[in-house]
């Protein structure tokens, strides 16, 4: 594996214009995405994700620090734009054009044209799976169709990169659930995406590392494996009654999905195992199973932002 | 492999010398395609078509009321000038509106529904972008000059039963108004996220562009005044130095008192377009400038 973009102490600040106080946008940032991989690239809203994808891009400058992309630092070299192609959040296509005519426009920016050009909008709109709405109008659209179009007009030059920003936000279940397919299946050709995404499930789902960062810092870096541990154990129970749950509580385990006499039991990080069964038969449950709990995603986001956030909170007061 | 694999693995190749030329020309045509379908760009043409077909059908049904009557031919006379005078206004003033709104427009609206990152993040160059952005909106204000202009040329060589040439040299240079005018407004158009800032600027631009002569005026009038009268007249040279003359580019008093195939003024009509030429291109550089290192 090799690395294919590799950022180093990478930093954005937005100078104030009238004394006020600056921005810092980004914070010496560092990360590497290696070839063939998803790398999913996670934070809140305002936390930087979109200032590094487009001085990626070479849309703004940054204040200080390096950017290498396939080995090279010229970022805006032909080259190197023509092995990218970039999804941003929520972009818009004319409406008065048909799907392939959109494609077109994309096409002919890389200087494809004649059966090359056609030959690859075929391909792609094949991949992106819009074959049957090809020669529509965009106004006829919906928004995943669109956000489908989106994706091809990203893939038209055949990239090695891909930068996708917010893919699958606003899309209904099924339509999220393709647009993941089809990014699973252009990993599997050997492609590198580097996805900014706030839908974590999506995000844990598909890729192979990820990075958690907040108001511009990195917090978080690593696989999806070493970040995502089994931190703890589920003990499924029945015949659990109100007194019985109160009690588990008390004694500090959490109860899940409690309804007509069955729970799930959590046991916390440090608790031994046998002492929360050991608990729950003496609040008058039976014992279902046991089973150790990989951390989600979303929980470490949380537990993450929610860390950085509330010692933010308490350096200021 | 099928041929769809094949197209999928095909090695990325670099750019050709061709694509340096062919990328601003596919967004010029994209930006033109997009233009003409702009709304308050459409308005301002229906209008301007409107006002010229209304002032050639309404006076000349007043020409039919007056046929017959001893003074006819004063009264005809008249009524060609009203026309005209009328016509080639309201070309002037909705051209100029035109070129301002989609001036000011094409780059801050893809600014902000992002279309810009999609094209930029492609082997396309600033550079050339503003090149295919400019010259998109220059094919838009030549369609809206033909379309105007070849209304009032159909309705006034039918009333007066010559080619109106005079009428073609005029849309030549109103074209070449336009330029500089579209010039300016797009560089400040590529300062802004909002096209309100630049359309704003763009009728500040014309109207004190059509006026520098006053500014001649006043500089000449404040030699002997006051210190501060003087301060006010040394502004209004600078401005007079600097602004571009749009009036130069008027040929409507020829129009409006001469014959319609009259001659044109041979003489100033190469210097008028070197003048428009080198006034667009200091524009254009501005932009080139302002865009380069802009943060989008």
């Amino acid at each position: 594996m090799s690395t294919v973009i590799h950022t180093e102490n990478l930093t954005k600040t937005y100078e104030s214009a009238f004394g006020g106080q600056d921005v810092h946008a980004l914070k010496s940032m560092s990360f590497e995405v290696q070839s063939g991989e998803i790398f999913g690239y996670l934070g809140p809203n305002g936390s930087g994700k979109t200032t590094t994808i487009k001085m990626l891009l070479g849309l703004i400058f940054p204040t200080s620090g390096k950017i290498r992309i396939l080995g090279s630092e010229d970022i805006t070299s032909n080259h190197i734009r023509m092995n990218i192609g970039y999804l941003p959040e929520g972009a818009y296509y004319p409406d008065f054009l048909r799907g392939e005519e959109i494609l077109k426009y994309y096409g002919q920016l890389y200087g494809l044209s004649g059966a090359d050009l056609r030959n690859r909008i075929d391909a792609v709109i094949d991949l992106v799976g819009m074959s049957h709405a090809r020669k529509r109008l965009m106004r006829g659209y919906s928004k995943g169709m669109r956000q489908r179009i989106g994706l091809a007009q990203a893939l038209i030059s055949d990239p090695k990169i891909l930068i996708l920003d917010e893919p699958t936000t606003g899309l209904d279940p099924i339509a999220r659930k393709e647009i993941r397919d089809i990014l699973a299946r252009l990993r599997d050709e050997g492609k590198t995406l580097m996805i900014s995404s706030h839908e974590l499930m999506e995000v844990e789902l598909i890729s192979n590392r990820i990075s958690i960062i907040y108001e511009g810092d990195m917090k978080v870096h690593g696989t999806i494996d070493e970040l995502l541990v089994d931190r703890e154990v589920v003990v499924e129970v029945t015949d659990l009654d109100e007194p019985g749950a109160k009690q588990l509580e008390e004694r500090g385990l959490t109860l899940e999905d409690a309804i007509s006499g069955r729970a799930r039991v959590r046991v916390p990080e440090g608790m031994d195992v046998y002492n929360a069964i050991e608990i729950c038969r003496s609040a008058g449950a039976r014992i279902g199973s046991i089973a150790p709990r990989r951390e989600t995603l979303e929980e470490l986001f949380v537990r993450v932002v929610g860390g950085a956030s509330r010692a933010k909170a308490e350096k200021a007061a | 492999m099928s041929a769809e694999n094949a197209a999928l693995n095909a090695p990325s190749k670099g750019i050709s010398p061709k694509q340096l030329f062919i990328g601003p020309w596919t967004i010029a045509v994209f930006t033109w395609r997009e233009s003409i379908r702009k709304k308050t760009m459409v308005g301002f043409l229906i209008l301007s078509l409107l006002v010229i077909f209304g002032a050639t059908v309404m006076t000349s049904m007043m020409q039919q009321d007056t046929v017959g009557s001893a003074a006819a031919a004063g009264p005809l006379e008249t009524q060609t000038k009203l026309i005209k005078d009328i016509c080639v206004s309201a070309i002037s003033i909705f051209g100029a509106l035109i070129t301002i709104f989609i001036s000011a427009s094409v780059v801050p609206s893809e600014i902000e529904n992002k279309v810009i990152y999609t094209v930029l993040s492609k082997p396309v160059r600033r550079l050339q972008y503003l090149i295919g952005k400019f010259v998109g909106v220059q094919l838009t204000v030549l369609l809206n000059l033909v379309l105007m202009g070849g209304l009032f040329f159909i309705a006034l060589w039918a009333r007066e039963g010559m080619p109106p040439t005079l009428l073609l040299w005029a849309m030549l240079l109103m074209f070449f108004e336009f330029l500089i005018l579209s010039a300016f407004t797009f560089a400040i158009s590529c300062t802004s996220s909002s096209s309100v800032l630049p359309t704003i600027a763009g009728l500040f631009i014309y109207i004190t562009g059509n006026l520098t002569e006053y500014l001649k005026d006043v500089s000449v009038r404040a030699e002997h005044g006051t210190s501060m009268e003087q301060l006010v007249g040394q502004l209004a040279q600078i401005l007079y130095n600097i602004l571009p003359n749009l009036q130069n580019f008027s040929l409507k008093n020829d129009i409006v008192q001469g014959m319609v195939n009259d001659p044109p003024p041979f003489e100033i009509i190469p210097n008028l377009i070197v003048y428009s030429l080198i006034f667009s291109a200091i524009g254009f550089c501005l932009s080139y400038v302002i865009f380069l290192r802009k943060e989008l």
